[in-house]
């Protein structure tokens, strides 16, 4: 179908986009031909989501050439997008809740309706209804959008994107963007029911990290990985399985994570859960966590993974079962209770969670462990000096002194402060978080060699990651969610590690 | 990295600013009035910025953590009030029930804003509401002298030690214990990292909500402490004494330098930011300004100065 | 970067929209039952409260507070506060006493100094938007700052005297009656009629919902986020300024102490009401409902015999109950 097929309406050729310290997208070369619902599929960090930012004018693209309709062009912003016909439909979070159905669909955009600058609310209603008509779904427009479930706001998200057409803005390119993520399966065929039913009307580029999904409604599929397109399938023809290992693809690199490296771990029991739940989120966890080991846990969003790193790191406790940290039984309702057991927690988001990013590099590293500097009630900044200082040194942070603010510092650089901190205070659990997400490859190997160092030194380690090699590659052993279950365990020894199709199984 | 360093000359500047502003001035109206500039006057100068030092230090402490106190005045006029009001019956006991109350009320400030989650500035706006009205009751809404044999009890502020008003002294004594637990303790530490970044310091462990109660009871204690010193300077207590000190207090710690969202300041700033005001007010009222209109200035004086603290990076939205 | 570090409780499918409905429905209703039950206790102890006579002085004490408190609700519905109301009341009072028929000079403008008032109450407003939103200055800051300079200036065109009103038309309002009720309480209900009609029928009223619900989807919306910010403080400023002509007329005279104590009761009646401080939620009708709560119990308290000094610490402990019980906690994290 491809050879006889017509101009596309979206033309992404060679774009190119960085930041400092990441190259986001590169070449990045993908077609939208009128009427059909192109697949975006790649792991967190693909790019997948600067490429939807750069094309919803959030973004503009460094290098390279967008052609709508032909024409070379950019989006300055959303509402520019919007004007060349460019509509989104986001996760669950982009309709204003406290307002009404039709005041949604017709946000930024009511003059239409108003006569001597007083609105007419009857015509504004009117006009939403014939939106929902389109997208056929049975919601009143005057109901206020917190009052409707969430597949119901996909569809009036849908319908918003819709009153494109009245713009006259050409032809409408709806970019849908995890649309699914929250919805149940019925709710889903309604969407994708809804979606065959306008492709007389407008071409889709559907982002979703559910393969399966993707193939079902895309007509053809493009993966991303690294920043770069690595391959472009017809639905018809591509299988979740070979897809999946085009997203995560490279070989397994012994040396890149560090394996000579990994050491058998201790007897001892650092962590140990058993049957841990917490409603709506994981339920019946058990493991055993061993001083030196790295336990991986592997699963797509949705997995319950994310929810029982938090429970770990004191963000959300447990709801039944037993956690014990060092053979003594606790519930971790703060993170000043995970950090008194000992436990240090590595964020993803570093620059939020992990570093104070205004306060120096020395007084971020004695955080988490005041306590023991303090003399007679004060602050021993003698002592703080001095232990900053050979922390600095010991993980080789760069930083021109250890009073810079850690804002000034590089993304691989402030890694190791938060490790610093962690070390300092001599916690004896880290739970990594995502904890190379945005560094790039030095950086990376960094935090690889540190994370092997410490684990020889005894502590243990609890990681998520963005991509399955890197989970796989650390660990000494990978536990498997999905659905909020563990669904398979794994031992990762050197040379011996799982193949990444094998855990595909398990979490899909 | 040509940002990286423009973030340091601008930082920088920040940092001096205050002090050159405080130089230029000195030398502006002393240039004016020579004799603003010979030690009695200067004296004097510091005698009278004592108190609003007092209670701008106090709310110092709210504002590293990245919030505000608005209940100040109040605080300070009831504790006027209180010790004129018991100062007869319990004599030196009075200023320790005076300060005693400041402590409670900033401890139930402290705890409406952490554990009922209201925003300190709403917080301690119906605080204020509150104390103003205990103050008015209690004084039966006049403002009460002190009799001669009460101000006896008053010369540890208005007497002098070596030489030195006892009011400095009270100064000197609050700037080195506030500067201590601000500089050198974990408490101040911590209010540093929860006005950076509260997150971070939420998942390295630090119990904010202490912490930020903890800065709220010194908030009152401070500011009592304060009402306590006016009392004994002004020789009476009344539900208003204080009104008119809660702009000044928040200028003085905003013109010192120290950002309203939080985390960069100190108590020395605070003493600049005070010395700033004190010497503007001498200068306005040597130029023959009304005493009223000289709100127009600090208003002007606290908009541009939160303008040029404000860090802007940390505020996507503005509210 | 600004992904919600909260992505482990979104997810969880518990997470209905359902239980948010109820919430809201019975916030905004609570405090109708609350003024209910405040007028029958009080009714019950003094039936004198229900007497005509004292229909009217409660509306007369109702008439400032619910102008000011017009103009506040739309700020906070934006998630903002506005601390500058004494600030431009007084402002208004002392420059409408200086121009209308006076005992201290000359001038008699009439209509036009109101006119001329209502102007300063919009400029004062632009001004408190301008700073706010160009130089980022957050509102209670900029506002704080303008609350003195506007009674700072009051004061500085008094020089510390108090400036007597003979205009009728401005004694008018407090002393003349329509239908038995004061001319300046039917101004003050046509006031709610404008704010009605600004909040539901007009670009600026539903933006400004649009920005307390969310400020970045507004603006991807295509919202211009700064001008209805500006906008909406010149709004309320016009309201403020309005509550300084009706201040002026009820007191006779002009004078620096005549916004004292109204900024507190203004965020009493919009908070009390039932309008959130974090914004989105909220209406001007639920601030008169406010209103009418402080009013009432003020009014109750004055029949029970108890002094008005303690009336404010009961409106602080009212403002911290309402506050508390309003907030959506879920939806904040961080609280400063």
């Amino acid at each position: 179908m491809n050879a006889s097929s017509p101009e596309p309406v979206l033309s992404l050729i060679n774009v190119d986009k960085r930041f400092p310290g990441v190259h986001a997208l590169k070449q990045v070369s993908i077609d939208l031909r009128p009427g059909e619902v192109v697949g975006l599929i790649g792991e967190n960090g693909a790019g997948k989501s600067t490429l939807m930012k750069i094309l919803s004018g959030v973004y503009q693209h460094d290098a390279g050439e967008i052609r709508v309709g032909g024409r070379p062009t950019r989006f300055l912003d959303a509402a520019d997008a919007n004007s060349q016909g460019i509509g989104m439909v986001f996760q669950e979070q982009s309709l204003l809740t406290n307002l009404s159905v039709g005041e949604n669909i017709y946000l930024g955009n009511e003059k239409q309706f108003t006569r001597f600058g007083i609105m007419n609310w009857r015509t504004l209603y009117d006009a939403a209804a014939r939106q929902l008509a389109k997208v056929k779904v049975d919601v009143d427009p005057r109901a206020r959008a917190e009052d409707l479930d969430f597949a119901s706001r996909q569809m009036v998200e849908l319908a918003k994107a819709l009153t494109l057409e009245e713009r006259g803005a050409g032809h409408l390119i709806i970019l849908l963007d995890e649309p699914t993520s929250v919805l149940e399966r019925a709710e889903i065929e309604i969407l994708f029911a809804r979606v065959r039913a306008l492709k007389s009307r407008a071409s889709f580029i559907f982002v979703s990290h559910r393969l399966d999904e993707v193939l079902e409604l895309s007509d053809r599929i493009y993966v991303m990985k690294d920043g770069a397109v690595v391959a472009e399938r017809n639905a018809a023809e591509a299988d979740v399985t070979e897809l999946h290992q085009l997203m995560v693809g490279r070989s397994l690199q012994a040396e890149y994570y560090r394996e000579p490296l990994q050491k058998t771990y201790r007897a001892e029991i650092a962590v140990e859960a058993h049957n841990l739940s917490l409603a709506g989120a994981y339920r019946d966890i058990s493991f055993q966590l061993h001083r030196g080991e790295i336990l991986g846990i592997a699963g797509v969003i949705g997995s319950g993974r994310e929810e029982l790193t938090r429970t770990l790191a004191g963000f959300a406790p447990h709801g039944s079962g037993r956690l014990a940290v060092d053979g003594r039984e606790v519930t971790l309702r703060s993170p000043a209770e995970a950090v008194d057991s000992g436990i240090g927690y590595i964020p993803r988001e570093r620059r939020v969670e992990g570093l104070v990013l205004f306060l120096p590099v020395a007084a971020n590293i004695t955080l988490a462990d005041l306590e023991s500097l303090s003399r007679h009630g004060l602050i021993d900044a003698r002592e703080e000096r001095r232990l900053a200082i050979s922390w600095v040194e010991r993980l080789k942070v760069r930083t021109p002194s250890i009073n810079t603010l850690c804002l000034n510092l590089s993304g691989g650089n402030q890694q190791k402060v938060v490790l610093a901190k962690w070390l300092n205070a001599k916690a004896k659990v880290l739970v990594l978080d995502h904890p190379t997400r945005g560094l790039d490859v030095g950086a990376k190997e960094e935090v690889y060699d540190l994370v092997r160092a410490v684990t020889t030194e005894g502590l243990a380690v609890i990681l998520t990651s963005d991509t399955l090699e890197e989970t796989i590659g650390l660990s000494h052993t990978v536990l498997v969610m999905r659905d909020g279950e563990i669904t398979h365990r794994a031992s990762a020894n050197p040379g011996a590690k799982p193949r990444q199709v094998d855990l595909i199984g398990h979490m899909v | 990295m040509s940002t990286f360093v423009d973030r340091l000359g601008i930082d920088r500047l920040r940092q001096w600013l205050p002090l050159t502003t405080l130089v230029i001035l000195v030398i502006l109206v002393g240039a004016l009035q020579p004799v603003f500039l010979q030690p009695a006057t200067l004296l004097q100068l510091a005698s009278d910025t004592a108190v609003l030092f007092i209670l701008a230090t106090g709310v110092t402490f709210v504002i590293m953590l990245g919030g505000i106190d608005l209940s100040i005045q109040s605080m300070a006029s009831l504790a006027s009030v209180v010790v004129a009001l018991t100062v007869a019956r319990f004599g030196y006991g009075a200023f320790a029930l005076a300060i005693g109350l400041g402590l409670l009320a900033g401890l139930l400030s402290g705890i409406a804003h952490v554990r009922l989650k209201i925003p300190s500035f709403i917080a301690t706006l119906a605080m204020g509401g509150v104390l103003y009205s205990s103050a008015l009751v209690i004084s039966g809404e006049r403002s009460i002298m002190l009799a001669d044999a009460e101000r006896s009890y008053q010369s540890w502020i208005t007497g002098t030690v070596f030489g030195a008003p006892g009011v400095i002294i009270i100064g000197l004594v609050v700037l080195i214990v506030a500067h201590v637990l601000q500089a050198h303790t974990r408490f101040g530490r911590y209010s540093a990292a929860i006005g950076a970044g509260e997150p971070a310091a939420y998942a390295s462990g630090v119990k904010v909500g202490r912490q930020k109660i903890f800065a709220f009871v010194l908030s009152g204690g401070f500011a009592a402490l304060a009402g306590v010193v006016l009392a004994g300077r002004l020789a009476s207590g009344s539900p208003t004494l204080a009104a008119e000190l809660l702009l000044p207090s928040i200028a003085a710690v905003v013109v010192g330098g120290t950002a309203i969202t939080g985390g960069v300041g100190s108590i020395w700033r605070t003493l600049v930011g005070a010395l700033i005001i004190s010497v503007v007010r001498i200068g306005m009222t040597f130029l023959g300004v009304n005493i009223f209109a000289q709100n127009i200035v600090f208003g002007v004086v606290l908009i541009v100065a939160v303008a040029i603290t404000i860090d802007r990076s940390k505020i996507p939205i503005v509210k | 970067m600004s992904t919600p570090t909260t992505s482990a409780t979104s997810a969880l499918p518990d997470a209905t929209p359902a239980k948010h409905v109820s919430r809201f429905r019975l916030a905004s209703w609570a405090p109708v039952i609350v003024l209910v039950l405040l007028c029958i206790i009080i009714a019950s102890i003094n039936p004198n409260f229900l007497s005509f006579g004292n229909f009217v002085r409660i509306s007369q004490a109702a008439m400032i507070p619910l102008v000011l408190g017009l103009g506040a609700t739309f700020i906070i519905l934006m998630g903002s506060i506005d601390l500058s109301v004494e600030g431009v009341l007084t402002l208004a009072a002392v420059i409408l006493s200086m121009l209308v028929l006076n005992g201290a000079n000359g001038n008699d403008y009439g209509l036009l100094a109101v006119l001329a008032v209502l102007v300063i109450g919009a400029a004062v407003g632009f001004v408190n938007g301008v700073i706010h939103v160009k130089l980022k200055v957050p509102s209670f800051m900029t506002t704080l700052g303008i609350w003195f300079i506007g009674v700072g200036a009051a004061n500085a065109l008094l020089g510390g005297m108090a400036i007597r009103i003979n205009d009728p038309m401005i004694r008018g309002l407090a002393i003349e009656r329509f239908l038995g009720f004061a001319r300046g309480v039917w101004l003050a209900l046509a006031c709610l009629g404008v704010a009605l009609v600004v909040q539901n029928y007009t670009r600026l009223g539903r933006h400004i919902y649009a920005l307390g619900g969310g400020e970045e989807l507004a603006a991807l919306s295509g919202i211009s986020v700064a001008r209805v910010r500006i906008m909406a403080f010149m709004l309320a400023g016009v309201f403020y300024a309005i509550g300084g002509i009706l201040a002026a007329a009820q007191l006779g005279l002009g004078n620096a102490q005549i916004g004292n104590g109204r900024l507190f009761t203004t965020v009493t009646a919009v908070v009390v009401g039932g309008t959130a401080l974090s914004g989105g939620q909220g209406s001007v009708l639920q601030t008169l409902v406010g209103v009418l709560i402080v009013v009432v119990l003020a009014n109750g308290m004055v029949l029970m015999g108890v002094p008005p000094s303690v009336q404010i610490g009961v409106q602080g402990l009212m403002i911290i109950a309402a506050v508390a019980l309003s907030i959506d906690r879920k939806l904040m994290r961080i609280v400063k």
